[in-house]
């Protein structure tokens, strides 16, 4: 498969902390699941892939255009689709206004862009509030306009930061099968808190902690490890285990002095 | 996001029964509203406390009445109310043939728990649908509004109407347009009221920096709620701002320099359009200052320097009895900015100057404002 998505050396500060530390991943077609404890450098680095944040030193290089150029990074985001941790939207917008403004944005021809806003607010299943204002719509539904917005141009590169954050069980299970259908022709990046999403949904599973990749490999290699790992008596799920197992050798591997390195088990 | 904190059950008992002081009850209170196994927690200890018999009577007759009422309820007349609100929040199955993710998700949803009573009524909706074939754009009756139904309107095009309202920014949206709209029509109003000739000198140390405080609540993430999402776009960066910078000089230039042209004219003061281009050079220097230290602080920094730059000489002008307004020694001090060839030229070259640089900065618009 192709590679869409490429990042070498990628390091990213802010003030004195240090958000990613030299990080090498590379993305293709697929979903692939962000996963890891809180500060791990999930948000920094969908940032970064989203182009709206700068590296400190590293290589990002998307679609073939490297991240640096002023030139490059315009044509990529003709292409990109974004749904940020946090969104706000103007108080008078309706759905079918906000997901439109979006695509007005990303320069879509107008010819096309009406019948796309509401193909896109259908696909998250909102085609019955898309003349509703988005300021009364619930949690949920917000995060789903977000959605909604994010692949109103069909982006060959889609990053969600904690999308299914705010959605109750059921809307989850319909978006991971929303998930699985973008990720038949795009490179779908999604940061979550929630094991049971990678499972469901990602062709592939990164682990990040403290700004470097922990462990990559398939969901179902990751959970082997967690059934290896079966006499420790964490997670409720082989999974949940893999990913305990995973972020304790990393810890320990790291408070040893070793170099993090990334494991590979495929 | 969990919270680190829980109630504990001490406190959840005397939260149920009143005995928390306010402060940690409030803490209780906003917990609550996120996290579940603590919501239930609480409830029961309320079960348990001195309110449980008067809780358990409201149950029991509540329940009587929910029993009561299902049996006078015709049966066919119930459940389709039931199918209309589910079929309002259902996604859209995937269900195309052949697609992986439908045969998941269909596995999926009758093997989760509760899933069965849920799949009655809901896949059929979701069939009816057209199940997952492109989309159903037809059913969307409602009457179109806004910029978007315009672009639809008008069939191959966003339409102008629709990309003018888009191109507006936040800045027309909020405040920024009321304070404009008062200040001039304030202005106007007391002077033709009074008589009051220091009105329009007034207007004119306030004209050059209102556009550039438009520019201030137009771009940035202290000014735009969208502004992640934006930058994100092609569209993000100075381009944007440039074309909310324009919608915000349409606004305020024709506003302003009217309302300085029907303000009764000081002797030997500075004529009503005298701002014009100072306005644009202080608004470019506010864009270019802004490509350092972000939109918000840039305007705050130029708009300072203007009004001290004018007012200040004017305030510490020596004068005969001190007024409430010096007007007469601000006029002065606008004549000596504005006035004259010389002075225009200068704001001229000012307003070319920065226009420079900011072409020169123009990629640091790129990012995110992080200031």
């Amino acid at each position: 498969m192709t590679t869409t998505v490429s990042v070498g050396g990628l390091t990213v500060r802010h003030r004195r902390t240090t958000a990613l530390d030299a990080v090498d991943l590379d993305f293709a077609t697929g979903v692939h699941g962000l996963l890891g404890p809180n500060g791990a450098g999930k948000t920094s680095l969908i940032r970064v892939l989203a182009t709206i944040a700068a590296p400190t030193a590293g290589r990002v290089e998307l679609l073939g255009h490297d991240m640096a150029g002023h030139a490059g990074r315009t044509a990529v985001r003709r292409r990109l689709g974004y749904l940020p941790q946090e969104f706000g939207f103007y108080p008078g917008f309706t759905v079918r206004e906000f997901v439109g403004y979006v695509a007005w944005l990303k320069e879509m021809s107008g010819a096309a862009a009406a019948a796309t806003v509401e193909r896109a607010v259908a696909r998250v299943g909102l085609a019955d509030r898309i003349d509703t204002k988005v300021r009364r719509l619930s949690g949920g539904m917000v995060r789903r306009v977000g959605i909604a917005q994010a692949i109103v141009n069909a982006p060959d590169v889609l990053l969600l930061d904690e999308p299914t954050a705010g959605l109750d069980p059921e809307q989850r299970v319909d978006f991971r099968a929303l998930l699985r259908e973008l990720g038949t022709t795009s490179t779908v990046i999604v940061s979550t808190h929630l094991v049971e999403d990678v499972a469901a949904a990602c062709t592939e599973v990164t682990l990040m902690e403290s700004g470097r990749v922990a462990y990559r490999g398939t969901p179902a290699a990751l959970a082997e490890l967690g059934e290896a790992a079966e006499a420790e008596d964490i997670g409720d799920n082989p999974i949940e285990r893999g990913y305990a197992t995973v972020l304790r050798r990393h810890r320990a591997g790291a408070a040893a002095g070793t170099v993090a390195g990334t494991e590979v088990s495929r | 996001m969990t919270p680190a904190w829980h109630v504990t059950p001490a406190q959840a008992a005397s939260y149920a029964d009143g005995s928390l002081p306010e402060l940690d009850a409030w803490s209780v209170d906003k917990h609550l509203e996120a996290c579940t196994p603590c919501a239930a927690r609480v409830s029961a200890a309320a079960r348990e406390g001195a309110a449980a018999p008067a809780l358990a009577a409201v149950r029991t007759a509540l329940l009587a009445t929910a029993t009561t009422q299902d049996r006078a309820t015709p049966a066919s007349a119930r459940p389709p109310r039931l199918r209309r609100s589910a079929r309002l929040t259902r996604w859209p199955r995937a269900s195309a043939a052949g697609t992986p993710g439908a045969r998941h998700t269909g596995k999926r949803t009758g093997a989760g728990p509760g899933a069965g009573a849920a799949d009655g009524p809901r896949t059929a909706p979701a069939s009816a649908r057209g199940g997952g074939a492109p989309v159903p754009t037809a059913p969307l009756g409602a009457p179109r509004t806004g910029p978007a139904a315009v672009g639809a309107a008008g069939g191959r095009r966003w339409g102008l109407r629709g990309r003018l309202a888009w191109a507006a920014g936040p800045a027309l949206r909020g405040p920024w347009l009321v304070s404009l709209l008062v200040i001039v029509v304030g202005a106007v109003c007391a002077a033709r009221a009074t008589g009051f000739g220091g009105v329009r000198p007034l207007l004119l140390l306030l004209a050059p920096v209102l556009p550039t405080l438009g520019v201030a609540v137009s771009y940035g993430r202290h000014a735009d709620p969208m502004h992640e999402i934006v930058t994100s776009t092609p569209s993000g960066g100075l381009r944007l701002l440039l074309a909310r910078t324009a919608a915000v000089l349409t606004v305020s230039v024709p506003l302003l320099t009217l309302a300085g042209l029907l303000l009764p004219a000081t002797a030997g003061g500075p004529g009503p359009a005298a701002w014009l281009l100072p306005g644009l050079a202080l608004t470019l220097a506010a864009l270019t200052l802004g490509s350092y230290i972000g939109c918000r602080a840039a305007t705050g920094a130029v708009a300072t320097g203007w009004l001290l730059a004018v007012g200040a000489p004017a305030a510490a002008a020596p004068g005969g009895a001190p007024a409430l307004l010096p007007t007469d020694a601000l006029a002065d001090s606008l004549v000596t900015v504005l006035s004259g060839p010389a002075a225009q030229g200068c704001w001229a070259a000012a307003a070319a100057g920065c226009a420079g640089l900011l072409a020169l900065r123009r990629t640091s618009f790129d990012r995110l404002e992080r200031i």
